[in-house]
């Protein structure tokens, strides 16, 4: 009775996070929807290409009336929802294909970049902060602080240039664009040759934000009293850091690298048009570029569900790792990401300071 | 015995400028493993301003607002015989592929860069308090639609919003340009908004301003502003900086100013250009300038944060 009584809240709990995500996917297809009908441009033209040029008005009329062009906007929208759920977004202007289509060929470069560019932001930034947090104080705290101040001002278009410059025009060791030489897209080495200066600034771009959160909750935790307690029980630095501070410092970093998705994913796309590198970044750009409305706003829908996805899987983990967490301390969380965002320089400097003058 | 000795975090030490205070892991002779123990240190209210971004920010302004004076050349002028000269004694930064004048140049594009980062800045905030201020005030389900909306808002990579947005308006000039980056950037002052705006729309002064028909906009520029202004001020700061890298990001990838208009960024967007001919002044030399812009406005922003924190403990 009570497992049953247990199993229908969890599946009440689910539902409404189900109920929540399609909500928002709904209302960000609306916004996305009408915000394409509203540029300029001939939405004719994205679907018969050139060819609309050379018809005379009739047909043109005739052309409106199939597709549905002087319907009312939201019977246009119903129209398009009801495409949508066929798997018909339309046809790329630019590449005379079905919009999926042309994503799908793409979508595994991007993948590839955002996926690993993640997963190395994510490792790396623990390392770093966990690093930072146990020379609290000392010269090697100091530099990664101060070297991560110095990178999080610089744009990552201009560090990919200056990398670009250094790398393959000056030395020419590296790659400078694309994703493989030509006729070298089996080839896994020659691949990861040209992945190394976009991950780079990728990593790079990102990395010292996260690093720089997990070394002031680490600090902050290292000043908990279970570690005092831990400490007189002869506890080792390490078991202390790994086993105590580590764990209870992870929870918040797991929901804040779901919510940063969105900078990660913004920061590959322009790192991939500075590389050329042929993934969905640069289709984004070109299609802006090109006015292929059909595909932006494929786009634009695509990588917001990842984010709206992204942003309830931190709520779950975040409510599920702590019950105390209610739906509205998870704005408060965002909020908190957003202030994260520029003060963390500040409070570790802070801190910083602090330390130091103790040294001395 | 022990008070005068060791302060304790947490611990108010009334001898905060005592000359002779000891941590106790050093006079053990036990380094601190974390340090529980802080070591106390002289106040220090002058150490830490920013004096050399303060200096810094200031030339650059300065260089900009007073262009003409500095300037040796029409920065729009296309020198043909003098294109893609290194740094040399006429042309002191070089010049670019189209032959102008690298140093004219920066300083006159630095005015551009910098007043599209105060402009979207001040509609970014602009919309994000009225937003936020109205979304705290509103009744509960008004609210949660209006944060539902703005996170919506953020769940689009905010760079696909600008190329869409800026794909609707059409060519860009400056103020579309800030337009477009302050209608993309306020989500996160909003909340910060609606946040306080929430704490504080119970407290009675708010309430007696509305009983006496205070509108709207009058209670939340003469009673909600002053008490939220300090707690949003390091984040408009960051949004002045925000929007100078977003205009130059945009600008360099073509979907910004264009060539004709003169920004730090729209001059970075030759450097495709650059990288064949190995000109290594004219990514170099505008990206500098743009970083340590950057760089100051963070100094800043972070030495306004602290004192504005600090006088909020004092209280």
């Amino acid at each position: 009775m009570k497992i049953q009584s247990r199993i229908r809240s969890r599946c009440h709990y689910y539902g409404r996070k189900v109920l929540l995500f399609l909500f928002s996917v709904f209302l960000l297809s609306i916004v996305v929807f009408y915000v394409s009908r509203l540029a300029p441009g001939d939405p004719l033209v994205s679907y018969y290409g050139d060819r609309v040029e050379k018809m005379s008005s009739e047909e043109r009329g005739r052309a409106e009336e199939r597709l549905g062009l002087s319907a009312p906007i939201f019977v246009q929208y119903v129209r398009w929802l009801d495409n949508a759920f066929h798997g018909d977004f339309g046809i790329s202007y630019k590449y005379k294909m079905d919009v999926v289509e042309v994503i799908r060929g793409r979508l595994g470069n991007t993948l590839i970049l955002g996926g690993i560019g993640f997963f190395l932001i994510f490792v790396f930034s623990l390392l770093l902060g966990v690093l930072c947090a146990w020379h609290e104080g000392r010269w090697i705290d100091r530099v990664i602080c101060r070297v991560g101040t110095i990178m999080s001002c610089i744009p990552e278009f201009w560090l990919s240039l200056v990398l670009i410059l250094l790398f393959a025009v000056e030395l020419r060791v590296l790659p400078s664009s694309g994703a493989y030489s030509i006729g070298g897209d089996k080839d896994l080495v020659d691949r990861a040759w040209h992945l190394v200066l976009p991950m780079t600034v990728v990593v790079a771009g990102h990395l010292w934000y996260y690093a720089y959160m997990v070394r002031n909750k680490m600090v902050e935790e290292a000043r908990r009293d279970y570690v005092l307690l831990a400490k007189a029980k002869g506890l080792s630095k390490r078991a202390m850091i790994f086993r105590h501070c580590l764990r209870n410092v992870l929870p918040s970093f797991l929901s804040i690298m779901a919510i940063s998705v969105p900078h990660v994913l913004g920061g590959t796309y322009i790192v991939e048009t500075v590389f050329s590198y042929p993934g969905i970044g640069t289709l984004s750009y070109e299609s802006a570029r090109y006015k292929d409305y059909n595909l932006l706003m494929l786009l634009c829908l695509l990588s917001g569900i990842l984010v709206i996805l992204c942003n309830i899987v931190a709520q779950v983990v975040n409510e599920r790792i702590d019950p105390r967490m209610k739906a509205e301390v998870v704005w408060e969380t965002s909020r908190d990401a957003a202030r994260v965002n520029g003060g963390s320089e500040s409070a570790g400097e802070n801190e910083d300071a602090e330390e130091g003058g103790g040294e001395v | 015995m022990m008070e005068d000795k060791f302060q304790i975090v947490g611990i108010q030490n009334p001898n905060e400028d005592a000359p002779n205070q000891v941590d106790i892991g050093r006079q053990e002779g036990v380094r601190p493993i974390f340090p529980r123990v802080v070591p106390i240190q002289k106040p220090r209210r002058h150490r830490d301003k920013p004096i050399l971004a303060i200096v810094l920010l200031l030339t650059i302004v300065t260089g900009c607002l007073a262009c003409e004076m500095i300037m040796t050349k029409d920065p729009a002028y296309m020198d043909l015989k003098n294109y893609n000269l290194p740094p040399n004694g006429e042309f002191l930064f070089g010049t670019d592929s189209m032959g102008r004048d690298v140093f004219s140049m920066i300083w006159y594009g630095g005015r551009v860069s910098l007043f599209i980062g105060v402009l979207s800045t001040l509609a970014s905030t602009a919309i994000a308090v009225v937003f936020g201020a109205a979304s705290g005030i509103a009744p509960g389900w008004l609210d949660e639609l209006l944060m539902r909306l703005t996170e919506i808002l953020l769940s689009v990579p905010s760079l696909l919003l600008v190329v869409l947005i800026q794909a609707i308006l059409g060519e860009a000039n400056v103020f579309s340009i800030s337009l477009v980056i302050g209608v993309t950037s306020w989500t996160s002052i909003a909340k910060v908004v609606r946040t306080e705006v929430r704490g504080l729309r119970e407290s009675e002064y708010v309430i007696a301003s509305k009983c006496m028909g205070g509108g709207f906009f009058h209670i939340l520029w003469h009673h909600l502003a002053p008490n939220f202004v300090s707690s949003i001020m390091f984040m408009v700061v960051m949004n002045v900086r925000g929007a100078i890298v977003a205009e130059s990001t945009l600008s360099f990838m073509g979907i910004g100013l264009p060539l004709h208009v003169i920004s730090w960024g729209s001059m970075l967007s030759l450097s495709e250009k650059a990288l064949l001919t190995n000109s290594w002044w004219m990514i170099l030399i505008p990206g500098i300038f743009l970083v340590v812009t950057l760089l100051s406005i963070t100094s800043l922003g972070n030495f306004l944060q602290k004192s504005i924190n600090a006088k909020q403990s004092n209280l």
